[in-house]
């Protein structure tokens, strides 16, 4: 009978083996983008829209600062990256920063319609009744030194608003000026010059980031043989992407290595067999083939961190192979007395986490999802794979157990059970007590998204003084404005500008780029064509023109020519920057979508309040969303804990009586609330990560205490041996993360390693509850 | 262009070599005198005509003060230009903002040693000796400049000092500058000149 069902898992796992193969040999359909995990706030697909346009048009630009104090080696430098990135069709060709043609189309579009446009300071002069203050600069411009007076301009502007206007356009990069046709900027002696573009490629793509750079790195370092004192300086989402996953892989090379080779240790020094590893691995191997191809049928693609995740959580399987053979120690030499020996907690222990881990069904990411399922699976197969493969394949004689592990065992046992340590035990309790409120007195949580990812320190320190030097301020968050057409959304960009210029005379914000502050509204140009014909036309023209001598008639003031359109400046090709910042023009139904970056945010929650009963405007902080995401996972994920514990109660109750269930969970939900206040009083903060690692101490908790309870009284050394033996390879496996330089993995280990050597320690009072009679 | 106009002014102040008896200014000296300017633009029958006073101080800056027909003081430092009028500022351009400007700046001081081969790096300069009178002329050597081609060219009379100097752009403006009254003087600037230095310095 039992041959005969080894036989039948056997074809299943053959079948499983063959479905992987064949899906895996067309090419493994693994989705990597982290954002997948995520529910898609699919009830605005507006925004979604908006946010994946600016999103990409930032991450998708490369800022490369080159400086020298030599302006003419600075230059050639820049020159020779700019060409290598180039050629190798690396960026897109054009570039984003207008050439001197482009500029002078940008103004010939212009000139046209300058009667509609000045600048925001120049308005809020006229709107002030200041207009003798731009007489006074339109004839401090003309008399003073070095002035710009050009007698044409003056002809048709006298009050010289056209300059002041494009002086105002919101450039970013606003401390860099065209020299010579490279932007540039001068300081402390050393020229700096921007190379900058558009990738050819998604900055996400592993192979493209590789490639970039690799020819960025070997033309930097052909410049700087040349140059000795150059200084390169970098900045774009590819080069943080590409040192997050650099060091992502090290990372885990290295805690892979190390936890891999002490689990090999450990085993074959409990063992001094291979029998156990092998199998062991076996084991695991099948669960985690069996869970792959059901994923593959369920959800025909794997997202990398759920098969990542998922896996680690089918490595508690190993427990049940060690549970197994810790028989070896006991007097049992038949496999099917061992077995039956260790049957009931091993079924018990792999039913309980089965429902533990179902519960991430429950939730509404559709990572966990997968993870549920990927984890429920394997478990469920590393299981069938000891229940019925073990017996046939154990040909490990008995051994006697260690002297240090026995007294171990039999020591905790003791302290547990024995009459001589209450006193022991009621400080242990109290101990535990203590720690837990002084630890939840300082539990402190972090969902904030930029904590978890490791960005590279020097490629911060490199954008900062990019930013400083260039006047790059642009921040992750922004407003999108939606309108029914372009000329409703440039209103409410320009209801939306009246109340951010106060707020940066506060310094909540260095500055602002919208649509409408290169092209006004219609509206806004009707208004300003009538303030500069009653506030300063009229009042002050006659006045100037007879200060600047000038005779004949005046031209007609406002050259009555149509608005200026968004199109028509768009069309210069000059501003890249505008086309980024309209998405969605009219046309896309009859419905257009703006956004307004903005620049050195410093008070995010007071330029947020600026869209206040303003309809159509919306504040987006991406990274903020995240967080907020990052804080209700972690929320989901108590809760499901919280879930999974009372949903192991009934099987529990099943067999032990309810007070015997409770008995039982007592360790497990002890060390679930003691690990966040260890790691509190280690100044550790509470994470989504932590609590998804508690979700794990809890299953391996209750499976411990489980193997204790079924111990049925008789306190038998060999079975606390073998779950110190199993809690030895989780906290190798898992609590070496605690190592990691990613803070997200580093918060999982640390929360595996307090937690689980804390079941394990309370373990043995599920010792209490004694299997009732008639089950199994 | 402003940079250009001030660079050249500052270092044909500054010295000429082969001037006969030229002056030659060193830190710890300051220049004073007044000027006329002429400003000869297109589509005005009269000149922009306007005067006032002066002071170099090698090193820090110059402060250019026009009192007629409109009082407006220029402060040009190596962190830029400042404009006021009656005390309120009505301009200011940060050097950073200005590649070109800056880079002059760094050839001045050359020029003031008498070294011209900086300049030439930027300009042709071409020199003539007219009687007691040193002519010279300076044309933007590239093209691709957009600062350098919004001048056409650059005539200065050095005598001891920089007597007049013409500056011509494309589109056939012109601006006439007549210097008088330069005085050398050794010794630091005025309290209220250093300040005004300083606050176009910030």
């Amino acid at each position: 009978m039992s041959r005969a069902l080894a036989l039948v898992w056997l074809l299943v796992v053959l079948a499983a083996c063959v479905h992987v193969g064949v899906v895996t040999s067309r090419g493994l359909p693994l989705q990597t983008d982290l954002m997948a995990l995520l529910p898609r706030e699919d009830r605005d697909p507006v925004l979604q829209r908006a946010k994946d346009a600016a999103a990409e048009a930032i991450a998708q630009r490369v800022v490369i600062l080159v400086g020298d104090e030599q302006r003419e080696a600075a230059r050639a430098a820049a020159s020779s990256i700019r060409d290598a990135l180039a050629n190798a069709g690396l960026l897109l060709p054009g570039g984003d920063v207008p050439g001197a043609d482009a500029v002078k189309r940008l103004g010939a579009a212009y000139f046209p319609h300058r009667a509609g446009l000045i600048s925001e300071a120049d308005r809020r002069r006229l709107l002030d009744g200041q207009g003798e203050s731009l007489v006074a600069r339109a004839l401090s411009q003309v008399f003073g030194f070095a002035g710009m007076a050009d007698g044409r301009l003056l002809a048709r502007d006298p009050f010289l608003l056209f300059p002041a206007f494009l002086a105002d356009l919101p450039v970013p990069a606003s401390r860099l000026s065209l020299d010579e046709g490279w932007p540039s900027v001068t300081e402390d002696g050393r020229t700096w010059v921007l190379v900058t573009g558009r990738l050819a490629e998604k900055s996400t793509a592993l192979a493209f980031q590789k490639r970039f750079t690799a020819v960025l790195d070997g033309a930097v370092a052909a410049a700087e043989r040349a140059e000795p004192g150059l200084r390169v300086l970098r900045l774009g989402a590819l080069f943080y992407a590409q040192a997050g996953a650099e060091q992502a892989m090290a990372d885990s090379a290295i805690v892979g290595l190390v936890s891999l080779a002490g689990t090999v240790v450990l085993l074959i020094l409990a063992f001094r067999a291979l029998t156990p590893l092998v199998l062991g691995v076996a084991a695991i191997g099948v669960g985690a083939v069996t869970a792959l191809s059901a994923c593959l049928l369920l959800f025909g693609e794997l997202h990398v961190a759920a098969q990542l995740f998922g896996a680690s959580l089918i490595g508690i399987a190993v427990d049940y192979a060690l549970l197994y053979f810790g028989q070896m120690f006991s007097p049992r030499a038949e496999p099917r007395a061992r077995l039956r020996h260790v049957l009931a907690g091993i079924t018990l222990g792999m039913a309980t986490t089965v429902v533990g881990y179902a519960t991430l069904a429950l939730s509404p990411f559709p990572g966990l999802h997968q993870v549920a399922v990927f984890s429920g699976v394997g478990l469920v197969g590393s299981f069938l794979t000891v229940v019925l493969w073990f017996p046939l394949l154990d040909r490990t004689p008995s051994a006697p157990l260690g002297a240090l592990r026995r007294r171990l065992a039999e020591g905790l046992w003791a302290f547990w059970f024995e009459r001589r340590f209450r006193r022991a035990r009621a400080v242990a309790l109290l101990l535990a007590v203590g720690i837990g409120a002084a630890g939840f007195a300082r539990v402190g949580v972090d969902d904030d998204v930029r904590h978890q990812q490791a960005l590279s320190p020097p490629l911060v320190a490199q954008q900062a003084e990019i930013q400083r030097l260039a006047g790059f301020g642009q921040t992750g968050q922004f407003f999108v404005i939606e309108g029914a057409g372009d000329q409703q959304a440039l209103r409410r960009e320009e209801a939306l500008g009246d109340r951010l210029a106060p707020l940066v005379a506060k310094g909540a914000l260095a500055g602002w780029q919208s649509p409408a502050r290169f092209v006004p509204s219609q509206a806004r140009q009707d208004e300003n064509r009538r303030l500069v014909a009653e506030r300063l036309t009229a009042p002050h023209l006659a006045e100037l023109r007879a200060r600047l001598g000038m005779d004949g008639p005046a031209p007609e003031a406002g050259a009555q020519a149509a608005p200026l359109t968004l199109a028509e400046v768009s069309g210069t090709g000059a501003l890249p920057l505008l086309s980024a910042l309209v998405p969605e023009t009219e046309p896309a139904n009859g419905r257009a979508l703006h956004i307004v970056t903005l620049d050195g945010l410093k008070d995010a929650a007071l330029v947020r309040s600026a869209a206040d009963g303003l309809e159509g405007v919306r504040f987006v902080d991406p990274t903020g969303d995240l967080t907020r995401l990052l804080g209700a996972y972690r929320h989901r994920a108590v809760t499901l804990l919280a879930l999974s514990a009372l949903l192991m109660v009934p099987l529990l109750a099943w067999r032990y009586g309810l007070a015997g269930a409770l008995v039982a969970m007592a360790p497990p939900v002890a060390a679930v609330v003691l690990a966040p206040a260890v790691l509190a009083l280690f100044g550790l903060p509470f994470t989504f990560f932590a609590a998804m690692a508690l979700v794990l101490v809890l299953s391996i908790g209750v499976d411990y205490a489980v193997f204790c309870a079924e111990d049925d009284g008789r306190r038998d050394p060999v079975t606390l041996a073998a779950v110190l033996l199993a809690m030895g390879t989780t906290v190798l496996s898992f609590g070496l993360m605690a190592a990691s330089g990613v803070a997200g993995v580093r918060s999982f280990g640390a929360a595996m390693a307090v937690g689980v050597p804390l079941a394990f320690l309370l373990a043995p009072l599920g010792g209490y509850a004694r299997p009732r009679k008639g089950r199994w | 262009m402003r940079g250009v106009v001030l660079a050249t002014l500052l270092s044909l102040m500054a010295a000429s070599p082969a001037a006969a008896d030229p002056a030659t200014l060193t830190e710890g000296q300051v220049l004073r005198g007044r000027f006329v300017q002429e400003r000869h633009l297109q589509g005005f029958s009269q000149p922009l005509r306007s005067e006032g006073d002066f002071v170099l101080v090698p090193g820090k800056g110059l402060i250019w003060r026009a009192e007629i027909p409109f009082p407006v003081t220029t402060v040009v430092t190596p962190a830029g230009l400042v404009q006021s009028v009656a005390g309120q500022e009505t301009t200011r351009l940060p050097a950073a903002r200005l590649p070109f400007l800056s880079r002059l700046y760094a050839m001045m001081g050359g020029a003031m040693a008498g070294d011209w081969s900086a300049l030439d790096g930027e300009f042709t300069v071409a020199r003539r000796q007219d009687g007691k009178t040193l002519r010279v002329t300076l044309s933007p050597r590239r093209n691709g400049d957009p600062a350098a081609a919004a001048l056409k060219e650059i005539d200065a009379q050095v005598g001891r000092f920089v007597e007049a100097v013409d500056l011509v752009k494309p589109g056939g403006d012109f601006d006439h500058l007549v210097f008088s009254g330069q005085a050398l003087t050794t010794g630091a600037p005025t309290d209220a000149e250093a300040a005004a230095l300083a606050a176009a310095g910030k």
